[in-house]
């Protein structure tokens, strides 16, 4: 296809994006890890036991955990100092802002046609009245708000409850410790919902055949024009205006 | 038999001296205001005062071989070493997030206020390592501590257990709701045996062992599955396009 490239990402946003998706792998795997507890595990003995024996001993794990959980937040935390104005907050106001009816019908829509087929979708619908297309989408469709949604507000709560675990043995003194005690179950909780979040977002973008495009752009910043057209008709008539 | 090291304390030679608590503190520099091993007082019980005599009964972490406190334990920070049978605490891995300390019904366990991490009696393994005895044994001046691997006949605690095994005079100190198999054994009357509390497992672990990570499970699974079926869909149906992406050449059918 030899449409006209236009930019969607710039390096920055890139390189974020890269950064993170490591280091969120990195720390969802070794905090898996961590829970050593047979009650509280997962996967199984296996699991903790091999990676104990990759990172020397639990005490390293641990280490490796909280280090590359520091610099993922001191990252995060430059970016958002460096590029409130600029990318940060027209991003976070772009992906919570969902507009009730062409929102909510996308997503509703795009369920059923993955799940049922494009085809058989079409077929179903068209004596409904509806041609098989989905509602235009803007910059983000509404299936990335609503990934991007649950990827921001599950970080933030990882990196909350975090940095009260990792505080617990530096800075907090007193003998009962409940709200470090909860800190590690909703910790927990959020890398677990998050994590589903993230299958959905990894077979989406980069398995997916028609988001191909989309991926390609996480490398080299760029889609082409038609793809724009067709997946974020709303950002492609205002770039074209 | 493994190695199991643990000690068996003859109450009845108990002076309540505080000689073992003294040396502990001095030898494990155990903070102030906080113990690792205590003798708790006959006249806890009712009973005493129909036994009109004082008993005294000396202890510390019991190094069970159930222990609730490993149970509790997130990271597996504390855990039972199979090399010597002793409850161990990896101070490095600890997040000091005190749900052990409920958790064992002694309450052999405190925070330690300056490491931030779970503290208690470990038979010394400095000194062990030195070739000594714990230092509550060294310094009891009736010898009422004895300590060994209680596995080895030939071992001073080893001994007494095989000596007292067939006379059926050891006992130990349980709490009956959450017996733990602790590895303190006693000699003579112990006096008060009913002051364990029943091991108290944090709400917090209670809540992610049985709501959090079966819910957690379960949406990771059935999204998994969903993203497995799409993936078999795409593979298998290869002609199935979107609309929005009509064949080249043709229009929208």
């Amino acid at each position: 296809m030899s449409s006209p490239m236009i930019q969607r990402h710039t390096n920055t946003g890139i390189f974020m994006h890269w950064f993170n998706a490591g280091c969120w792998l990195f720390l969802l795997a070794t905090g898996l890890g961590l829970l050593q507890n047979p009650d509280l595990q997962p996967l199984g003995a296996w699991y903790p036991g091999l990676l104990r024996a990759v990172f020397g001993g639990g005490d390293g794990l641990l280490g490796a955990h909280i280090a590359v959980a520091l610099l993922w937040l001191a990252v995060w935390a430059g970016y958002y100092l460096r590029f409130a104005g600029r990318y940060a907050v027209p991003f976070l106001v772009s992906i919570f802002t969902l507009d009730p009816r062409r929102d909510l019908q996308w997503i509703v829509k795009k369920n059923f046609q993955m799940t049922l087929g494009y085809k058989m979708m079409a077929r179903l619908v068209r004596p409904l009245g509806w041609d098989g297309r989905l509602p235009e989408q803007e910059y983000y469709n509404a299936g990335q708000k609503l990934a991007a949604q649950v990827m921001v507000l599950g970080s933030l709560v990882l990196a909350v409850s975090g940095l009260i675990l990792a505080a617990s043995s530096w800075i907090i003194d007193t003998p009962n410790v409940p709200w470090v005690q909860w800190s590690i179950t909703i910790h927990y909780l959020a890398a677990g919902l998050t994590f589903a979040i993230v299958l959905v977002h990894i077979y989406m973008a980069a398995i997916a055949k028609e988001e191909r495009p989309a991926l390609w752009s996480m490398f080299n910043g760029q889609v082409p024009a038609a793809y724009a057209e067709h997946h974020h008709k709303l950002w492609y008539d205002k770039l074209s205006k | 038999m493994s190695k199991q090291l643990g000690m068996v304390i003859d109450a009845s030679l108990c002076l309540d001296c505080k000689g073992c608590l003294s040396a502990c503190k001095q030898a494990n520099q155990v903070p102030e205001g906080k113990w690792r091993n205590w003798i708790k007082d006959g006249d806890l019980e009712p009973a005493a005062a129909a036994r009109r005599r004082v008993v005294f009964q000396p202890g510390g972490c019991m190094h069970c071989d159930q222990p609730t406190c490993v149970s509790a334990c997130p990271t597996g920070a504390t855990y039972k070493d199979r090399r010597d049978g002793t409850v161990v605490i990896n101070r490095d891995l600890c997040i000091g997030c005190g749900q052990c300390l409920p958790a064992c019904p002694y309450g052999a366990r405190y925070r330690h206020p300056h490491l931030r991490v779970a503290d208690k009696c470990d038979f010394c393994v400095q000194r062990r390592a030195d070739g000594l005895e714990p230092a509550c044994v060294s310094t009891c001046p009736t010898k009422a501590r004895v300590f060994g691997d209680l596995n080895d006949p030939h071992s001073p605690a080893g001994r007494l257990m095989k000596k007292h095994a067939a006379d059926q005079t050891l006992t130990q100190v349980v709490n009956r709701r959450s017996p733990t198999d602790p590895n303190l054994y006693y000699l003579g009357d112990p006096g008060p045996k009913h002051w364990p509390a029943q091991a108290k497992m944090p709400e917090a672990l209670e809540f992610f062992k049985n709501l959090v990570k079966p819910a957690v499970n379960l949406v990771v699974g059935v999204t998994g599955l969903g993203v497995v079926a799409m993936l078999a869909k795409q593979l298998l149906m290869p002609g199935d396009a979107p609309p929005e992406h009509p064949p080249q050449g043709g229009d929208h059918e």
